[in-house]
């Protein structure tokens, strides 16, 4: 990795980099899935200083997860670095698993002493891939069975008479089913009906901010002001109902959910209508 | 704290600031910060040219809120004494009585602040950071609430003298009061074109304003949203091409007040990133140095504010 190299051992004071920390993040998206989805896990560091590369980073344990693959960019302006990594990853088991903060060691430039950055954590909230139907598996078996007797019957009739079969067409990839916005913010919004909490909270909140277009850290007057001419207001009112129960205090989530769902379902019908 | 207060909670203020925008004309941003900061219990800084009825705003307020209310015009020659008061010498009682200043009321405006020493802009530090002022030997509580609202006038800086930061600190907000739009300046002409219109009386009182004040404090500051004002502060303080020095952490306590007596009004029991987001500017323009390249560049120190905000990912 170029900017975010793990460290074995804490690296000498005297090594590590003098930096402004202005910002040391972690996100995640979504951060409610199922076993065999896809989630993108962001780390992003903005620093005062120009930098080619970012060292001394410590990724945390992604025990229950599958990396997939990674992205990294380091951008400066002259006026500051921007260090993002990108990791995409595969849950493997079902829960609510808690990623433990990515952690920076530097000098601060703001103290002159080594210290140790760490981002928020993320919760991932990960429900079990769907189950087989026994039915439908019974029905399946039985039906391969019969279909495994036919093949058989046509080729001993057709071998004999020794006919060219006419060559088999290239088996097409299977093709996973593509979830559509409207199924994963139903899904997302089932989720929360369910279980009113924070975490889930904030899943559909990010929902809804990529839904609008949001850009890294804009408030909701900044994006309905930038939106303004847009005139989605199904989608605006979702967005300004989500923020109470995204805010309020931890004992008040549940009430907060129960006046949002049915702002947030108006959505989920809008776009249902417009699909 | 339960979400309940909730239910009506923001009403009073907004009777409040009606009664002001029944008198003002325009002003929307000036009135607001009054009452944001009269419900945070911060002292406001009004910066703008004469004749933005900043004096007017004041009394209004003060007058609405059926607070006592006192005038200090700042002039070159005030006395500390002026401002707290004095001990004289009573000849019929043989002994030394305590004559209370003006700064003994709820509502005190310190008009063209700036025109007075230092010695005299701290003669206030006390009463504004300490809520007391000591007078020889005696120490005097103020009224409560006390604020301070002060105003400066940016164009004549002949016999200015510059604030000291200390006491720029001391500010909760620092307002710009700016030029009325043609509608407003017609609206102006219209209202107070002949006799001069009366101000509003006891809309609230200062027990109700009391009774805001503690309810304000409630107002719930998610943790996610605690560290955003904490790193909007601290982003001043990063090396910058124009600011030699940043906010202090009485800022980041004044953007949490001033992002709760926001949510207050609007009638929350909690804050938004938006709360903080607007807080933000009134809150940190008075608190940076900014260097002489701000000058010599043509930089507008409000849009250096506006790029240090927008720097930094909101929750």
């Amino acid at each position: 990795m170029d900017f975010l190299a793990p460290i074995v051992a804490p690296a000498a004071a005297q090594q590590l980099p003098r930096i402004h920390v202005r910002s040391f993040t972690m996100s995640v998206d979504p951060a409610t899935l199922r076993v065999g989805e896809t989630l993108k896990l962001r780390i992003t560091a903005r620093l005062d200083e120009n930098l080619l590369q970012l060292d001394n980073v410590t990724l945390p344990d992604l025990a229950g997860f599958e990396s997939l693959g990674d992205e990294r960019r380091c951008g400066t302006n002259g006026r500051g670095t921007l260090c993002e990594e990108t990791m995409t990853l595969t849950p493997t088991e079902p829960g609510d698993h808690t990623i433990a903060p990515t952690t920076l060691e530097a000098i601060d430039g703001r103290t002159g002493k080594p210290s140790r950055f760490a981002t928020n954590p993320v919760v991932v909230h990960v429900t079990p891939a769907p189950q087989a139907n026994p039915f439908a598996l019974w029905l399946l078996e039985s039906l391969g069975i019969l279909v495994f007797v036919a093949v058989a019957g046509y080729a001993l009739l057709w071998g004999f008479r020794r006919r060219r079969l006419p060559p088999l067409e290239p088996a097409q990839p299977e093709r996973k089913p593509v979830m559509l916005p409207v199924d994963r913010l139903a899904q997302l919004l089932a989720s929360l009906a369910q279980d009113p909490s924070r975490v889930r909270v904030l899943a559909v909140r990010e929902e809804l901010r990529r839904r609008a277009g949001a850009r890294d850290g804009e408030t909701l007057g900044d994006l309905v002001a930038r939106r303004a001419a847009g005139g989605d207001t199904a989608l605006t009112d979702a967005l300004g109902a989500i923020e109470a129960p995204a805010f309020v205090d931890e004992p008040y989530v549940v009430d907060e959910v129960k006046r949002a769902l049915p702002i947030l379902e108006r959505l989920l019908t809008a776009a249902a209508a417009s699909a | 704290m339960n979400n309940d207060f909730v239910e009506g909670a923001g009403v009073a203020p907004k009777m409040l600031l009606e009664a002001l925008q029944a008198t003002i004309v325009g002003q929307e941003t000036t009135l607001e910060a009054l009452l944001h900061a009269l419900i945070a219990g911060g002292h406001i800084l009004l910066e703008g040219p004469p004749g933005l009825a900043k004096t007017l705003a004041c009394r209004a307020l003060a007058s609405a809120a059926a607070g006592s209310f006192k005038r200090i015009q700042f002039t070159p020659d005030l006395l500390p004494s002026d401002i707290v008061g004095t001990r004289i010498f009573d000849q019929r009682a043989g002994a030394f009585a305590t004559v209370l200043g003006p700064i003994f009321a709820n509502i005190v405006l310190a008009d063209e602040i700036n025109r007075a020493p230092a010695k005299v802009q701290s003669a206030l530090l006390e009463g504004m950071q300490e809520y007391q002022v000591t007078i020889g030997p005696e120490t005097h509580r103020l009224p409560n609430p006390f604020i301070v609202t002060a105003t400066m006038n940016p164009l004549d800086s002949e016999g200015t003298y510059a604030l000291p930061l200390a006491q720029m600190d001391r500010f909760l907000v620092k307002v710009l009061v700016g030029y009325p739009s043609v509608e407003e300046e017609g609206r102006i002409l219209e209202r107070f074109g002949g006799e001069m219109p009366a101000l509003p009386r006891d809309v609230v009182s200062m027990a109700d304003v009391m009774r805001w004040r503690a309810q304000a404090r409630a107002v719930y500051v998610e943790p996610r949203l605690s560290r955003y004002i904490v790193d909007l502060v601290s982003a001043t303080r990063a090396p910058h091409e124009y600011i030699d020095r940043g906010a202090s952490p009485r800022a980041t306590l004044a953007l949490a007040a001033l992002a709760r007596a926001r949510a207050y009004v609007d009638g929350r029991s909690f804050a938004l990133p938006d709360d903080v987001r607007a807080a933000a500017p009134a809150v940190l323009r008075h608190r940076l140095a900014f260097n002489y390249k701000t000058i010599t560049d043509r930089v507008e120190p409000e849009a250096l504010i506006g790029g240090i905000v927008a720097s930094v990912t909101a929750p």
